[in-house]
């Protein structure tokens, strides 16, 4: 008990000793340094290959040798390109900018988690979006959702539904720059000085810095407010260090110069790749994805099958228990006072 | 097996099942606990695979929001899984809930009581609001009480995040009884101030010990309100005829809520009068109402431990009730509706608790215990 009440109290987060932000899961589990991330992403990269490989090999020796795997520079690149094409999409359905966001944030996410060699992004893209119209408020019944998107059955959307949300943690709210941005648009304004017309275009031309860092690991490394305020920094420079100097006259100089880095990659990265290298790492990855995954592939099938012997098994354990029970004069079993334990025993559903 | 798969089986092996306490279209609820500590949890596993929209929404928002949410007077998920299709959500075991405590006729309250009960709401109340996240549907029955006497606020299955100004929100939202005029007058734009009435709403019940606006229908709840606090005048609530299903109830006079509530101090009566308000903007706010003279002056509040607790465990095998519905079902548009108004019903009778047939809204149900 009184450990307990220990646990209780200490809880990661809680409520004033830290801002609302840092309380957040996005900073909690979400926030890395550049290196961490770079880290992540070739440590994730190559267990991926060598267990692509392993699948290869198991399918057929040797089969794996003449085969070139993605790097996680190329995997970032494919990632990227899909990426973009949320925006197109909710272009199409009109949904409002916060769909867009989260589901691009969605997919960022759930790659540092996955690789493309196991689950192609255009899918995990789609599955993203739907998510996101659901954790955002938004929601659209699902066959309303595939019919307008070609080729893609609601099977399609839901059957990955699990997995993302899964990769994601469940970790669904997702606090954006663009929100940022809007709270300081709005502060702009009192600035003595500047006009509303300037504040406005202010507003517009961050708005597109802050799309683009879309595009970025920005969201990974810095708070939503840092990247909003690089944004209108780039956007416009006056205006935003007016603010600054306002808003916070201690403290004013430090921060416009760690807004430059955000700068420098929302400038350098914050936009869509390059079509023609994309495709050449599509192509590639044709002949590098998992075999497992892919269905109808005698490695899929295998394990398919494996998984079905190993379900049978279970069931067959149980109804040797139920049966015994069943021997031993209780026609209920005992399993629910007894030993109880993990094994998720009702198979109902 | 995959690295996310992985995890999940991880995480999955830290929990046990033990026993299925309860049981609805939505979710099964098991007593279970934590293996390395043996501490008790509830571990509500959502079905998931029935919905033909994949996840749906109240397991999402609950989720969503209580994955942010850490608070001493909030419900703390501990852990969420996937098992199959199933989606396992860990909570921490809570024993009762405000609505038994209030029933249980053996049990006298002292004014101290109330007070630490109101404190403990508002705190957790605060703390949403601060993270900008409306409830909408508290109720005594939503108020959990862990063993420790810790009230906290559960089921964010209708929670959602401020809407910005001019983005419309539904009405359909807070049982019945605790739900404010504006949301009966269809308001689509609304803020805090909704928890709050509820929170006036429950308050009123703990001193009364029955609900306080107990209305049959959403036209005889504002009559029910009316009633009880007089017909707001244009002065009192600027506007509120302008709403979209405004209908004029005639007049009710106004009657000091000292009348009713006789034996309460005038700082408890401030409070309440200030929860109950009919202009939601003049409302006070949850962190106003921390600072409030009720909470500074007279006795302290009973300390959590020492308030009075049901002793005897309420038996029957409650069904969890449907917690489906809040999806917009022809999707045109991004509203999201709740539970049609009279599926968010209440039992009216206190001898539906003996009974067992007491409908217990989206809430787990955690009193009922194996007999040996």
């Amino acid at each position: 008990m009184a450990a307990d009440q220990l646990t209780n109290t200490n809880a990661e987060a809680s409520s004033s000793k830290h801002s609302i932000y840092e309380g957040s899961t996005q900073y909690r589990h979400w926030r890395f340094s550049q290196e961490e991330l770079a880290r992540k992403r070739s440590s994730l990269n190559a267990a991926a290959v060598s267990v692509v490989r392993d699948a290869f090999e198991a399918d057929e020796p040797g089969s794996s040798s003449d085969v070139s795997f993605l790097n996680a520079d190329e995997e970032c690149l494919l990632v990227k390109l899909y990426v973009g094409k949320i925006s197109q999409i909710c272009g199409l359905f009109r949904f409002p900018e916060e769909v867009e966001a989260t589901a691009m944030s969605y997919v960022k996410r759930f790659y540092l988690k996955n690789t493309v060699m196991d689950w192609h992004p255009k899918n995990v893209m789609l599955t993203a979006l739907f998510l996101a119209t659901k954790t955002t408020n938004n929601p659209i019944p699902v066959e309303s959702y595939t019919s307008r998107i070609p080729k893609t059955k609601p099977e399609d959307v839901l059957e990955l539904e699990f997995l993302v949300a899964q990769s994601l943690g469940f970790d669904f709210a997702v606090w954006h720059a663009h929100r940022a941005l809007w709270g300081q648009y709005l502060d702009v304004q009192t600035v003595p000085g500047v006009t509303r017309d300037e504040a406005r275009r202010a507003h517009q031309a961050a708005l597109v810095h802050v799309r683009a860092s879309r595009f970025t690991d920005a969201e990974f490394i810095f708070a939503p407010s840092q990247i909003a305020f690089a944004c209108m920094s780039l956007a416009a420079p006056q205006v935003a260090a007016s603010w600054a100097r306002l808003r916070f006259p201690q403290t004013a100089d430090t921060l416009l110069s760690t807004t430059e880095p955000i700068k420098e990659m929302v400038l350098a990265q914050g936009s869509s790749p390059d079509v023609e290298a994309v495709r050449n790492v599509d192509r590639r990855l044709k002949l590098c994805k998992n075999p497992e995954k892919v269905v109808g592939s005698r490695a899929y099938v295998k394990k398919q099958e494996e998984a079905e012997r190993r379900a049978e098994e279970k069931r067959r354990r149980k109804a040797a228990k139920v049966r015994k029970a069943m021997e031993e004069g209780d026609p209920f079993g005992s399993e629910l006072a007894g030993n109880g334990g993990i094994e998720d025993d009702d198979d109902d559903d | 097996m995959d690295a996310v798969e992985k995890a999940n089986t991880d995480r999955q092996k830290r929990w046990a099942k033990d026993q299925k306490i309860g049981e609805g279209t939505y979710a099964v609820v098991y007593r279970g606990r934590e293996i390395a500590t043996g501490r008790k949890v509830a571990i509500k596993k959502i079905k998931v695979g029935q919905f033909k929209d994949g996840l749906d929404m109240s397991a999402i928002r609950e989720v969503k929001y209580l994955r942010e949410l850490k608070h001493a007077n909030v419900i703390e998920l501990l852990d969420v899984f996937s098992t199959k299709q199933n989606l396992n959500l860990v909570l921490e075991f809570l024993d009762t809930d405000l609505e038994l405590v209030i029933r249980d006729r053996s049990l006298v309250f002292l004014p101290t009581d109330i007070k630490s009960w109101m404190a403990m709401t508002f705190r957790g109340l605060e703390f949403c609001h601060r993270n900008f996240i409306l409830h909408r549907d508290l109720k005594p029955n939503n108020l959990l009480i862990a063993a420790n006497g810790q009230l906290k606020l559960a089921d964010f299955g209708l929670a959602r995040d401020f809407a910005d100004p001019g983005y419309k929100m539904t009405c359909q939202v807070i049982t019945r009884w605790y739900r404010p005029p504006e949301l009966l007058f269809g308001c689509r734009y609304y803020s805090t101030a909704v928890d709050i009435w509820s929170v006036g709403c429950i308050f009123a019940e703990l001193m009364l010990r029955t609900p306080y606006l107990p209305g049959e229908t959403d036209m005889d709840q504002l009559k029910t309100i009316f009633r009880a606090l007089g017909t707001p005048t244009e002065e009192e609530w600027p506007g509120h005829t302008k709403l979209p299903d405004y209908v004029p109830l005639g007049n009710f006079p106004k009657t000091p809520l000292r009348d009713l509530f006789s034996a309460a101090s005038p700082e408890c009566i401030s409070l309440l009068t200030k929860c109950l308000i009919y202009e939601p903007r003049r409302r006070i706010s949850a962190r106003d109402a921390l600072k409030h003279p009720y909470f500074m002056t007279g006795a302290y509040p009973t300390h959590p431990s020492k308030l009075p607790k049901p002793a005897s465990k309420a038996s029957s095998n409650l069904p969890l009730e449907e917690l489906d519905g809040n999806a917009e079902p022809n999707g045109n548009g991004p509203g999201v509706k709740a539970n049609a108004p009279n599926k968010l019903k209440r039992k009216l009778s206190s001898d539906d608790v003996n009974g067992g047939s007491r409908s217990i809204a989206r809430k787990l149900d955690f009193t009922q215990h194996r007999q040996p």
